[in-house]
């Protein structure tokens, strides 16, 4: 008679949990709300670190007066290569200081990086991310030191230019694109456009360089039976990415970035941005894009496509690594709108952020500078990446050259439009969702925008 | 029949001048007893209850899990019943309810019915592979299953090969079939627990009853309906709270396969607690939302078991018989 035993066992267990439970769910509760002010740390650090600010260059002597140390780092999973190169030229130019490194996959270091700065085990550097839950939220309770200084002394803030402002914030962490330097990142990362040589040359099709070039070369590669974009938007994120092609086309990308960086009266809600929505589904509606994106995985896609189906593919640089083979594939910037000038989602890598508790800040600052020295960008180029500084960098592969040419060209006139998503914290969903929506035609362009608006107005107000 | 030892005491007790002293039906209280429960349950209350605790005072507060928190009332409370997106993905659960809880259990009462009638050979082999999903991490199963219902995937290889081609779709990139398609891998992980729950009830139940239900002309079916499921009735509880639970509090198969996506198709209560809670910084609002989960699936794994608890006209006739016996003896 088991099944009497079992069920009568755990309605037995329930009730005997119930009294105990109620008792002690009483008195954990009790002492908890006892033992428990409001939740977090009162704003005691916020703009009031102390730190040593630096006039020139740490030197090897100055690191090693703090004695034999060890320097505690944190890297998304995807700098191991770069930072492979870096450790040995690290410790050999300050041999005292032993780097630790730890990597974690890039959800993990974001959804932990905050609290592990806040806690008393932080490391000395750590990546972060742009964008108000990340760095913002580090900036806001004074957990990372401000790098003015550093990027002054170094050379870098004069080496990136304008473009430094996409790492600065206001010292309360509320308003960005502006401010105070607070990361330093040397490599570039941007969208663009994968093109299949052979598919093109045999329809006597040229890489476009603008958007109306690239649509009549759409509608030819479709007329002839290829499918003209392979494309995978499983992760939500990647359709997102792929349409600021069309949208950095027809509205100034200037609009663009004030609206993201929340600049007061930016508005998303404009005719330019429904017509670049319109061109968008148009592009889903005639088939261009492959179909079943909203299953297929981006990295499925791009695998695909480095097998040699679709004749382009919408991407980031980072899928250089799968789309690799410089005989077949070539890369350019986002065609053109009428403005004659490219512009797309973009921006720097993750940031690298020095700790405000680290008992090594000279050790500290000496790492985030080698690695965003012009001396190391031969590293980066070498591993794959896309250097902001490019003066001195000799391209590994043909289809490197493409990469740092459209970075460059992206770069030079302010064609990075950052991600919507850094728009508001809560944007990511509702653009991401609302795309694809809009795209299964779900959702008509207008809602979709003012959906859009709604969320950055609700988000505004409450800064 | 450790059923017996939740039965009233009544047996009489001798008072010390040897004579038949009063029933006593109140429990005896060994206070100490309850010290051997204290290092469990240290345990249980660090780890469970201020954990619990915590959310729920965490719930009242703007919190960004850093700095300074701001008491807001109620305010989290409001905004998430407010939210007709948490209405939409608490939507998505109840629909998995049947995916998780309903559908694999009667698929899995359907085939023990069947097995019940026939003999089957290597029948333990069977049960092992059948419950192997259960105990898969299920980021294997999701990627998995990702790969069947891709577009150039297995699933729609099949469906052409046998002339259904103008089925063939993007399983869970398609706004209509996304919801569903996640829901059929949680039937196929939960069957397994179902079948090897049911069967193990199954075997304890008397042959005695089966016969008797057969002399008494009954068919298969009846023979299902009046001796098999209400001799299930324990398991069939068991399980279901632990399906419905599984439904309700459903998270990794659907990060790992959808996103929530496409749009917000198949998004759940726990999506958007993860987000608030790591993504969007909001922890008091994704603290509110977790606790609002937390009573919905008190509330049905209580109704599971209201509706399912033992009653009738069995119970008294037990007792009797039972005291009637230790009266004796």
């Amino acid at each position: 008679m088991s099944s009497h035993i079992s069920a009568d066992t755990v309605r037995a267990s329930f009730g005997i949990g119930k009294k105990l439970g109620m008792g002690a769910l009483g008195l954990a509760l009790v002492t908890s709300l006892a033992a428990c002010s409001p939740p977090g740390r009162s704003g005691d650090a916020a703009g009031g670190v102390s730190h040593t600010t630096i006039t020139a260059p740490v030197t090897a002597e100055e690191v090693a007066e703090l004695g034999d140390i060890t320097l505690n780092v944190w890297a998304d999973q995807g700098e191991e290569d770069t930072l492979t190169l870096l450790k040995p030229l690290y410790e050999s130019e300050f041999p005292n200081v032993e780097l630790k490194i730890q990597y974690k996959s890039y959800e993990d270091l974001v959804q932990t990086v905050v609290n592990a700065m806040n806690s008393d085990s932080a490391p000395d550097v750590t990546q972060g991310n742009q964008g108000y839950s990340t760095d913002g939220t580090l900036v806001k309770a004074g957990l990372i030191r401000p790098l003015d200084d550093v990027a002054e002394v170094y050379g870098y803030a004069d080496a990136v230019g304008d473009a430094i402002s996409q790492l600065q914030w206001s010292d309360d962490g509320q308003v960005f694109g502006s401010g105070t330097t607070y990361g330093m990142s040397p490599d570039n990362q941007m969208v663009g456009v994968f093109y299949n040589k052979t598919i093109l040359s045999n329809l006597g099709i040229t890489p476009p360089s603008t958007l109306s070039d690239f649509e009549a070369a759409l509608a030819t590669i479709k007329a002839s039976g290829e499918q003209p974009i392979t494309f995978g938007n499983a992760d939500k994120t990647t359709a997102m990415q792929a349409f600021s092609i069309v949208q950095g086309a027809l509205t100034p990308a200037s609009d663009t970035v004030a609206w993201i960086t929340g600049q007061d009266g930016a508005d998303f809600n404009v005719s330019t941005n429904a017509a670049a929505l319109d061109t968008w589904t148009t592009w889903v509606n005639e088939g261009y894009l492959s179909p079943g994106y909203d299953g297929t995985s981006p990295d499925d896609a791009a695998a695909a496509f480095a097998d040699g189906t679709g004749a382009f593919y919408i991407g980031g640089n980072w899928h250089a690594g799968t789309i690799s083979d410089s005989e077949e594939f070539g890369f350019i910037a986002a065609p053109a709108g009428e403005s004659g000038t490219t512009a797309s989602s973009a921006s720097f890598g993750m940031p690298w952020h020095i700790g405000s508790k680290t008992k090594n800040e000279l050790a500290a600052i000496a790492f985030v500078a080698m690695i965003n020295s012009a001396d190391f960008a031969q590293n980066l180029a070498d591993v794959n990446r896309v250097p902001v500084q490019t003066e001195n960098v000799t391209a590994p592969t043909p289809m490197f050259s493409d990469l740092v040419a459209a970075s460059d060209e992206l770069l030079s006139n302010n064609g990075s439009l950052y991600w919507y998503d850094w728009a508001t914290d809560t944007m990511y969903d509702t653009f991401t969702s609302g795309l694809q929506e809009v795209m299964a035609g779900r959702t008509t362009s207008a809602d979709f925008l003012a959906n859009v608006q709604d969320n950055w107005t609700t988000f505004q107000d409450k800064r | 029949m450790s059923a017996l030892s939740h039965a009233p005491r009544t047996r009489s007790r001798r008072g010390g001048d040897g004579s038949v002293g009063p029933v006593r039906r109140r429990p005896r209280r060994d206070h100490v007893a309850y010290l051997y429960l204290l290092p469990a349950f240290a345990f249980y209350g660090i780890f469970l209850l201020r954990p619990l605790a915590e959310s729920v005072w965490i719930s009242f507060f703007d919190w960004d899990g850093i700095t300074e928190a701001v008491w807001v009332g109620g305010e989290n409370y409001a905004a998430v019943i407010s939210d007709p997106l948490i209405w939409e993905a608490l939507l998505h659960s109840f629909v998995f309810i049947i995916f998780y809880a309903l559908l694999p259990s009667v698929l899995a009462l359907s085939f023990v019915a069947i097995i019940s009638r026939i003999r089957v050979y290597g029948l333990t082999f069977f049960r092992a592979v059948l419950f192997i999903p259960y105990i898969l991490s299920t980021v294997v199963v999701a990627v998995a299953w990702r790969w069947i219902y891709d577009i150039n995937g297995p699933l729609n290889g099949l469906l052409d090969a046998i002339g259904l081609g103008f089925l063939t779709r993007a399983w869970i990139g398609d706004f209509t079939t996304a919801l569903p398609s996640v829901g059929l891998i949680g039937t196929w992980i939960m069957f397994g627990l179902g079948f090897v729950l049911f069967m193990a009830g199954a075997q304890k139940i008397p042959f005695d009853f089966y016969e008797a239900a057969r002399l008494d002309g009954a068919g298969a079916i009846r023979e299902f309906f009046n001796v098999t499921l209400p001799g299930l009735r324990g398991e069939i509880s068991v399980a279901l709270v632990l399906m419905i639970t599984a439904a309700l509090r459903n998270f990794d198969i659907v990060w790992n396969t959808t996103s929530g996506g496409p749009g917000t198709s198949t998004t759940v209560p726990s999506y958007y607690v993860y987000q608030g809670a790591f993504m969007t910084r909001d922890v008091g609002g994704a603290s509110a939302l977790a606790v609002l989960l937390t009573i919905i699936i008190l509330a049905a794994v209580g109704l599971t078991m209201y509706l399912l608890q033992e009653k009738g006209p069995r119970r008294p006739q037990e007792s009797r018989r039972r005291t009637r016996k230790e009266v004796s003896a």
